[in-house]
């Protein structure tokens, strides 16, 4: 049997097969990953919410079912970490919130449901910002470095894949929140597309604007778990009616002939610092040397991103916390409350503007996708490394107009959630101080696999992901 | 409240935001409610220069190639 330690340092993929091997047992890593927890939980806070004993019941089970010939697939019996703003019949959803403190859904959102299905271990619920909007921030701390912001707003869902204490973990993404918190954290976290995977049971932050997604430690696993968490839900009215494929059917397919597109004047703007910047051009670099064709192009349209993106995001979550805030609005942390409630100044003819604009934008994206013949968009995932958590919201010394690191993360990622089409961080290297840098693809609507076909190649290529965190692990 | 029109400067954008924000009994920091007026200025030059025909809707399509 495979001793404790190794066991949660294991991707998905190496745990599912080590399973089947009989070499480990479920109850095995559920118990490694509890351990793991115990150890790192006093410094890092990635979860809200442990419920041990329930996992390991979760765990004898899918062990009793495996040795009974019922095989669920890729995640029986592998120990997953769930977003707190994603309901868990009978396990607390607090939302990082003391509005929704005690809160006990009597349901699964469908993506914890569809998680039950595959046989996966729900481990725990990961912190997140209050309301995922950056009104406040956890105690979390990534072990990339404690003084360094741990990213957002699914904040513990990358801490504890970084410390080892998950093997996967479910995240949301409205204008960033999974691509970010895998960036920071070395980390490959899927967006995709919009309706693929069903948002029901996860408490909204804007409606036209949420994802759930998976984030992973290797590409690979990202395709797995999206393939057991995707499909069409009639409980979302906006899920999508789209088949589902095996995700990881073609991902040894190579970057040979696939056209990758650089938006040079919008994704490496002047907020993109050198190191950075050197890592985006060195996968660019890699991915041409494997075969791919790197086009330079422009997309003006790019710069509106954040101006219709905030609009609508503003107005629908003024109006999904009206009633709460009119309700519990002092249990509100007061910045949460400022953002949320500011939206209910903006004219309903306004945010209409902002929806229209937002058909502007994609017909001008799928314009160059189409016209390029494109693959994917390459780009930084933020623009910078982890900042020092004192100089997250104070303007960059280096950015003359003021720019701060907080206003800088969401340039990159916004584009994919105003769209709606796929985007996919993934792991480019570190800053010479050993801060993890990501580089993001973004791709055709449902098109997920081409995504996953790219990184894995460049994936393949580096050793990022067998990098730990030193803090820990020293 | 003064008339909206798309032709309004943005101070008069500011100077609305404050006061519907007072009329609604909402308290705001003053820069939040100047770089919220500034970006609805841009989206409503937007819209008046770019958005004729362009209707509201939202719908993923998986057929940007066909």
């Amino acid at each position: 049997m495979t001793d404790s330690p190794a066991l949660v340092n294991l991707s998905i993929s190496e745990a599912a097969d080590a399973l089947r091997r009989g070499d480990t047992t479920s109850v095995a890593l559920t118990q490694s990953t509890l351990a793991r927890i115990d150890q790192t939980e006093p410094t890092l806070q990635a979860y809200a919410t442990v419920p041990a004993s329930r996992a390991l019941a979760a765990a004898e089970q899918a062990d009793r079912e495996l040795a009974a010939g019922r095989d669920r697939g890729p995640l029986h019996g592998i120990p997953i970490g769930v977003k707190n703003n994603c309901y868990t019949k009978g396990i607390l959803t607090e939302v990082g919130s003391k509005v929704f403190a005690g809160h006990m859904p009597d349901y699964d959102a469908t993506v914890v449901e569809k998680l039950y299905a595959a046989g996966a271990v729900i481990i725990g619920k990961t912190r997140c910002q209050e309301f995922s909007c950056g009104g406040s921030e956890p105690p979390t701390r990534t072990p990339w470095d404690l003084e360094r912001f741990p990213g957002g707003s699914s904040i513990g869902s990358g801490v504890a894949l970084a410390a080892r204490s998950a093997f996967g973990a479910i995240g949301t993404d409205t204008g960033g929140s999974i691509r970010i918190p895998a960036s920071i954290n070395s980390l490959v976290g899927m967006k995709a597309t919009y309706g693929r995977v069903s948002a029901y049971g996860v408490v909204p932050l804007a409606w036209s604007l949420d994802h759930v997604g998976p984030l992973t430690r290797r590409v690979r696993d990202n395709a797995l778990m999206l393939g057991a968490i995707a499909g069409h839900d009639p409980g979302d009215a906006n899920s999508a009616r789209v088949d589902v494929p095996d995700f990881t059917a073609g991902i040894e397919g190579g970057v040979g002939g696939l056209r990758i597109g650089i938006e040079r004047d919008y994704f490496l703007y002047p907020g993109v610092t050198d190191e950075v910047r050197a890592a985006t051009e060195a996968v660019m670099r890699q991915l041409a040397d494997l075969g791919a064709a790197i086009i330079s192009l422009s997309m003006p349209e790019l710069a509106l991103a954040q101006e219709i993106l905030t609009t609508i995001r503003m107005v629908e979550s003024a109006s999904y916390h009206r009633r709460l805030i009119r309700e519990k609005g002092h249990l509100y942390n007061p910045g949460t409350r400022a953002t949320l409630e500011i939206g209910q100044t903006i004219l309903a003819t306004q945010y209409v503007a902002a929806l229209r604009a937002r058909e502007r934008f994609r017909a001008a994206v799928r314009a160059l996708f189409q016209r390029e013949n494109l693959a994917a968009l390459v780009s930084p995932t933020i623009p910078v490394p982890a900042p020092l958590l004192r100089d997250v919201r104070r303007p960059r010394p280096d950015m003359a107009n003021g720019e701060t690191p907080t206003d800088g993360f969401v340039h990159h990622v916004y584009p994919a959630n105003l769209s709606g089409q796929p985007a996919i961080s993934a792991p480019a290297g570190f800053t010479s101080d050993g801060l993890p840098i990501g580089y993001q693809l973004m791709g055709r609507p449902f098109d997920e696999a081409t995504l996953y076909r790219i990184s894995y190649a460049y994936e393949r290529t580096q050793d990022w992901h067998e990098r730990q965190p030193p803090l820990l692990y020293d | 409240m003064p008339e909206f029109t798309p032709e309004y400067t943005q101070e008069e954008g500011e100077d609305r935001l404050f006061q519907l924000a007072e009329l609604l009994g909402l308290e705001f920091a003053v820069d939040d409610l100047a770089a919220l007026a500034r970006q609805l200025h841009l989206l409503d030059i937007l819209e008046d220069d770019k958005l004729q025909d362009v209707p509201p809707i939202l719908k993923m399509d998986a057929d940007w190639h066909d």
